[in-house]
């Protein structure tokens, strides 16, 4: 086929195009028995490197959809596996709770913790139990690990709970063994809610850290014993008067997820055992022994 | 720019499609918008050449893509062939190289071809087209005219004045 420079197509055009459509039209008409050797003779000699290359193709595509398909699996194994920590640490809270619930006996109601997405979640919460459960007013809410907060609101079906961490909320405390006494709140500022602070301690009693801070029982509204938190460090003095004291809290509000509400006490009553709170006769009997063997 | 001979730029062009046709096809096989870069490359050709030279090349195209699924041998040749040599007569028109005339034609030119083969190979006359003929033949049309145009914008330095052959 020269190069030509005419725009229309000549005779030659037109025995070609007819030839061809004859041929084509002779390949039809044959019989099967004749037209598959021609396909497969093509299929084996012409189109061979075609056909090699689209079948590594087609190859290559399935191994990347069975690709996409094991890492679609290994996502949902991924998330699926995600999840256990949080199962394990929740099973955990709730054997622990389970304990506590057996040493109390009876005056409580078992609730749980229904945290909202909001900024104040951690000061305030909203449990799954109110007044038709038997949860009343300035209630005492705790965890397994310690005092979690006191009811303020109660509907029923729910209630609130100021959380330790709330700004307006306050206890009576004491060391464990009954020794020094004060008020803890919530630290303000920039560790507000992770600390508290126990304040008015009197500026003759020093607290080494570690020391263990449980409800006094003063006040009518929580019993006496139950844990707030330990002594990690002197915060401040006023010479000659007080030290506030540093508090690492027992337990935090925005982590849990089940509490007990606590039933009206009378005075005097203690949950120390409850809650497995060295008395003032282990701390004497703790002070007795050799440093070496604490 | 001169890349060279007109003739070799063609060919070039031609390359690429049908290197699209064994690479990239596969990957749409199962969309009914698969484009068929080879049909492309016939016409773009046959708009290039003379009408016997168009012919020739949807013979021969025709007849290998039959090999390939020879459930009609000679059907694909049949069509190709009188869609190679209207394309060829399609320059005495028009400007091949005008983008809207291109993407008309290819789309008109693979609706045709489809019918031309089933035509050819009998399934016409069975009655078996219906839906096939007005949804799944626009569809692959469709995407072979798009996918002319994409390769038109892509070669068109290249396919400008290619010669007469």
């Amino acid at each position: 086929m020269a190069l030509g420079v005419e725009r229309y197509g000549s005779r030659g055009d037109t025995i070609a195009f007819v030839a061809c459509l004859v041929v084509a039209l002779v390949t039809l008409s044959l019989p099967e028995a004749l037209r598959a050797p021609i396909a497969a003779a093509l299929r084996r000699s012409v189109l061979l490197p075609a056909v090699s290359i689209e079948s590594r193709v087609a190859a290559s595509r399935a191994e990347r959809q069975a690709i996409l398909a094991l890492r679609a699996e290994r996502d949902s194994f991924a998330l699926a596996a995600s999840q256990v920590p949080g199962l394990v640490t929740e099973n955990a809270e709730l054997r622990a709770l389970l304990r506590v619930r057996r040493r109390l006996g009876t005056g409580f109601v078992t609730a749980e913790v229904l945290h909202q997405s909001g900024l104040t979640d951690g000061l305030t919460l909203l449990l799954s139990a109110g007044r038709r459960a038997g949860v009343t007013p300035l209630a005492p809410v705790v965890s397994p690990t310690g005092l979690v907060g006191m009811v303020t609101t109660v509907d029923p079906r729910t209630s609130v709970v100021m959380a330790w961490s709330h700004p307006d909320f306050r206890a009576s405390a004491m060391t464990a063994g009954g020794k020094v006494f004060g008020i803890v709140a919530a630290l303000r500022g920039e560790r507000a809610g992770e600390v508290m602070e126990f304040r008015g301690v009197p500026y003759r009693d020093t607290l080494p850290a570690g020391t263990l801070l449980v409800t006094s029982g003063l006040g009518g509204v929580f019993p006496r014993g139950i844990p707030l938190g330990t002594i990690e460090g002197m915060l401040s003095e006023a010479e000659g008067w007080e030290r506030t004291y540093l508090v690492r809290p027992a337990a935090h509000p925005a982590q849990v997820t089940h509490v007990l509400v606590l039933k009206p006490v009378a005075a005097g009553d203690s949950l120390g055992a409850a809650f497995r709170v060295p008395t003032a006769a282990d701390s004497a009997a703790a002070a007795a022994l050799p440093a070496d063997t604490i | 720019m001169r890349l060279g001979p007109p003739r070799l730029r063609l060919v070039a062009v031609l390359l690429v499609l049908l290197g699209a046709q064994l690479a990239l096809r596969p990957w749409m096989a199962t969309s009914p918008f698969a484009p068929d870069f080879v049909l492309v490359a016939l016409l773009f050709f046959a708009m290039r050449s003379r009408p016997g030279a168009g012919a020739v090349a949807g013979f021969v195209v025709g007849l290998l893509s039959d090999a390939v699924a020879p459930t009609a041998f000679g059907a694909g040749a049949f069509a190709l062939t009188i869609i190679g040599y209207v394309a060829g007569w399609l320059k005495a028109v028009v400007f091949a190289d005008n983008l809207l005339v291109t993407v008309v034609f290819v789309f008109a030119a693979s609706w045709l071809r489809d019918l031309l083969e089933l035509a050819a190979s009998g399934a016409l006359r069975a009655g078996a087209i219906g839906g096939e003929l007005l949804v799944l033949w626009p569809a692959s049309a469709l995407g072979t005219a798009a996918a002319a145009a994409i390769a038109l914008l892509l070669f068109r330095g290249l396919l400008r004045s290619a010669p007469a052959s």
